[in-house]
């Protein structure tokens, strides 16, 4: 008689099966419809008041210079509630990118800072660039994260350094990265340049429309050095081996630090610092721009959504094209810029928004195509401020 | 397409409703396929053709089974070629296949170049079908198909691995004769890259065949429904290997829709979630910079990160099965059970009858009982069982990295297995002395199956032991999540067990691991299992 097939190894003790044949499994832990409906409801609690409560528990008080610090640029949450957190008839929100936040300046060297300084209406000049922005990631911010920009004066800038090739234009169909493509329309219109997979543009609509995913990437950025809290612990501190700093460290603790200002002395950026310096400095010569038409540009379109929508939201629009670097353009390029000046003045002409050209600053006060020095910043304030056009916006009030 | 990414909830945003508004028509096995079909070719398109080639050739090697006597023909065959078959369906087959192999040849000998390898590698296989419609054999339609999907697994996934030690012992032999990569034999615009899930969907297509064969189930006579069978969404990639048995008669009629299958997928889901993206994931980072580096660290790290490792892998793995039982579950299917808490168990035995029960379950009854399985005294049995063992460690991979590690375990069972059935043993050993030797010997072997060499498993193993250990710096946070679920399986198993009953407990651990996969996760990559 042959032996007894066994199994190659026997388990050690026979599960009962339920009836139905169905094993539900060792770590499964089953939930009746209505335990899950109870968890679905807690979830909804914690989701949808956890974020609010924060911001009682969390200081955060913006002084008249602040700006999003440059390692937060990325946290539209806080760009939310530093919009939440202003009020007064007198202030004036000035929305760009680096140029508004002043990318080789401290925040006492901004245009903000300046206009402020030098308001003859005690005006107050809110800082609200981003570090890294372009009008696509503009756009986006201004439509999921400044409800609160609404019966406002708001000074727009116009920067055409995103117009001046077709890789600037993100029009380029190569893939690249870029800065704040969380930000950027996710499938429609479609951006050449944009290479991300199906996973990462839901995730990334899904945070610009879901409160608690932009307050989860809020602690992220602000308390954990823009990671996720398990990568957090295990940040390489560039020792060989890793010595893993925050292994044992306690989340909580971190919590309690507080959101991280800007650095007092950032020593890249400042009269003192080594970035700040004219641009020929370094030997850079006037060069080619391979500007794109408007007709066809996504920055440029995407900027005319953002005029709109600010006007939709009610608030007074104003404005201010550039002053781009002209000492940076090819001599035989000049007449090809002064035409796209012309047609954006004539859009906005004929959309009734306000606008201001300032001359173009002296060769000297600019860092690169587009960015002044403290010392631009001053000038183009000052320019600003005597502009018959901008001083009757800008003295007329809140609506 | 992976379980825990968006594409794949909005999938099956698409998948369920339309599904269960279906299941009163005769289109849900078709809907159920083409879900199946896209939720693959998501992946890679052209490699869908592979699943669908598999699948076609196995059904109808049935098929033609299904024509020949259930007894071999007693007549010799030389009398039977000259004779040929007299059942219709096998004639046409022959005139077929025989025409075809003209073909093939024809095309081998004459056709594009990048195309010869592939029309011989057919003309071979359509040979073979001549000759098995001619004989009128199941046992040659039957070699037909484990020849076709051991084919393919070999080609694709361990092809290259024997071409190179190949070209290695020309080299020592100092031949100048060298073995083209198997990529040039690729037919013109496909990659050579290994099929996601090609050892999962192989295995099941053959088991089909096996059991058919020996008379173990019935032919399944509507295609799609087989089809489904073979590449049924929730378990194409990496299992549990299932059974036509368990399958097929559930694919039979739509199963009815009830509210407690949803909780139920959804509670299996959560979990294998919560185990692959919160805790698997986490475990990569430390594990990948330690194993990816291995000479840059001390014994504690090393010693560590396997330990790290050992966990890794089983909430990966274990994770996608739950996921994959939960997504069948909810649509009334039930897939069978992978794991059982395998590292609660007290003998190396009793650990393979824990994990990835499937794949074991499918060597006994495939490889094992086929080779004698005990029936032929002590040796002859841990001949069988080391021939398993190393088997299903190739399986795995195609490097003797897997295969050492299937070894180890092959001999640890062997060395232990009159060990663990003494009443000593049973009787005498505390039960968490027991857990722990496995526990320490499975992690040990998995130091081979996670190295990316030879050289580096042998210097992590050196180095274990060799030098200082120092703080191995595991965050807290992930010896925690660890711990957490230890507890709850040893709680689990048990006289206290009825503790995780609670409901409230329930429902608080739910709402913990949906809250903190939404706040503490990011990213992660793709399951472990899906290489093999």
């Amino acid at each position: 008689m042959p032996a007894p097939i066994e199994t190659i190894s026997p388990p050690a003790k026979a599960e009962k099966t339920p009836p139905g044949g169905f094993e539900f499994g060792a770590t499964a832990m089953r939930l009746s419809a209505r335990q899950w409906l109870i968890v679905i409801a807690l979830v909804a609690l914690v989701v949808t008041s956890v974020p609010r409560i924060w911001k009682t528990y969390e200081p955060f008080h913006p002084g008249p210079d602040y700006r999003i610090p440059y390692a937060l640029s990325k946290d539209y949450w806080l760009y939310q509630r530093r919009l939440e957190r202003t009020s007064g008839q007198n202030n004036i929100y000035i929305v760009g990118d680096s140029v508004i936040w002043g990318e080789y300046v401290r925040p006492d060297g901004t245009l903000s800072h300046f206009l402020t300084e030098q308001s003859p209406r005690h005006n107050t000049y809110l800082n609200c660039g981003v570090n890294g922005l372009f009008p696509l990631a503009i756009e986006g911010l201004m439509r999921n994260y400044a409800q609160t920009l609404q019966h406002k004066r708001v000074i727009l800038h116009c920067n055409l350094l995103w117009m001046s090739s077709p890789r600037a234009d993100l029009s380029e169909p190569k893939p690249q990265a870029f800065n704040h493509s969380r930000l950027v329309p996710q499938f429609m219109p479609r951006i050449p340049a944009y290479s991300a997979d199906a996973s990462e543009r839901i995730s990334a609509f899904l945070d610009s429309h879901v409160q608690f995913f932009a307050w989860t990437n809020h602690l992220q950025i602000a308390y954990f050095d823009q990671h996720s809290l398990p990568e957090w612990t295990l940040q390489d501190d560039g020792s060989n081996p890793p010595s893993y700093p925050n292994a044992y460290r306690n989340p909580i603790e971190v919590l309690k630090q507080g959101i991280p200002s800007e650095l007092a002395n950032d020593p890249d950026r400042g009269p003192s610092s080594r970035r700040h310096k004219p641009w020929t400095t370094g030997g850079a010569e006037p060069t080619h721009f391979d500007w794109v038409d408007l007709d066809h540009s996504l920055q440029w379109n995407a900027f005319q959504h953002v005029v709109r929508l600010l006007q939709h939201h009610d608030n007074d629009v104003l404005v201010v094209i550039g002053p781009f670097n002209r000492h940076m353009i090819a001599p035989e390029q000049q007449a090809t810029f002064e035409a796209m000046i012309t047609q954006v003045q004539n859009w906005l002409a004929q959309n009734q928004v306000q606008y201001v050209t300032p001359d173009t600053l002296p060769s000297e006060m600019y860092a690169d195509a587009s960015h002044p020095l403290t010392q631009g910043y001053q000038e183009l304030a000052r320019e600003l401020l005597t502009n018959q056009t901008f001083a009757k916006w800008a003295n007329r009030g809140a609506k | 397409m992976l379980f825990f990414k968006w594409p794949f909830l909005l999938f099956m945003l698409v998948v369920l409703p339309v599904f269960f508004s279906l299941r009163k028509t005769r289109l849900w096995i078709p809907w159920l396929l083409l879900a199946s079909y896209f939720f693959y070719g998501w992946w890679n398109p052209y490699y869908l053709l592979l699943v669908i080639y598999s699948t076609a050739l196995d059904y109808l090697l049935v098929a033609l089974m299904d024509h020949c006597p259930l007894a071999e023909q007693p007549t010799p065959i030389s009398s039977r070629i000259a004779r040929g078959p007299t059942d219709p369906f096998l004639r046409a087959a022959f005139a077929a296949a025989a025409v075809l192999t003209i073909l093939l040849v024809c095309g081998a000998l004459l056709g594009p170049p990048s195309l010869r390898p592939t029309f011989a590698a057919f003309s071979v296989l359509v040979f073979l079908m001549a000759a098995g419609a001619r004989l009128a054999s199941r046992r040659i339609w039957l070699f037909i198909s484990i020849f076709n999907n051991l084919a393919l697994l070999l080609f694709f996934k361990y092809a290259r691995f024997v071409v190179q030690n190949l070209n290695h012992v020309f080299d020592w032999l100092n031949l100048s004769f060298k073995l083209a990569d198997p990529s040039t034999l690729m037919p013109h615009g496909f990659s050579y890259i290994l099929p996601v899930g090609i050892s999962f969907f192989t295995f099941q297509s053959m088991s089909y065949t096996i059991d058919f064969y020996f008379g173990r189930v019935q032919r399944e006579r509507n295609f799609l429904r087989f089809a489904t069978f073979v590449c049924f969404f929730p378990q194409l990639m990496a299992g549990p290997i299932e059974r036509a048995k368990q399958i097929l008669p559930q694919f039979q009629k739509a199963p009815p829709f009830e509210l407690g299958n949803i909780a139920d997928g959804l509670s299996l889901f959560l979990v294998g979630l919560f185990k692959k993206v919160a805790i698997a994931n986490y475990l990569a980072i430390y594990v990948d910079r330690v194993y990816d580096n291995p000479e840059s660290f001390g014994g504690a790290r090393l010693a560590m990160a396997t330990f790290a490792f050992a966990w890794q892998i089983y909430f990966d793995f274990s994770g996608y099965t739950d996921m994959a039982r939960g997504l069948a579950r909810m649509m009334g299917f039930n897939l069978v059970l992978n794991f059982k808490n395998p590292y609660l168990a007290s003998g190396l035995g009793e650990f393979w009858s824990r994990w990835h029960i499937s794949l074991s379950t499918w060597f006994r009854d495939y490889l094992y009982i086929p080779l004698g399985g005990n029936r032929g005294g002590t040796l002859f049995t841990y001949r069988n069982l080391l021939i398993v063992f190393l088997v299903s460690g190739f399986w795995h991979g195609s490097a003797w990295t897997f295969l050492i590690w299937g070894g180890l375990h092959g001999l640890g069972v062997i060395l232990t297995r009159e060990l663990e059935r003494s009443k000593f043993y049973r009787d005498r050993v505390p039960i968490y002395a027991k857990r722990a030797w496995v526990f320490l010997y499975v992690s040990f072997a998995w130091i081979f199956f996670r190295a990316a060499s030879l050289d580096d498993a042998k210097l992590i193993v050196t180095r274990i032991f060799t030098t200082a250990w120092h703080d191995p710096r595991l965050p807290a946070l992930a010896l925690a999540l660890i711990l957490l679920v230890w507890l709850y399986e040893i709680i689990y198993e048990s006289r206290v067990q009825d503790l995780l009953k609670f409901s409230s407990l329930r429902v608080g651990l739910a709402t913990f691991m949906v809250l903190y996969l939404t706040l503490c996760t990011s990213g992660g990559g793709a399951f472990i299992y899906f290489q093999f």
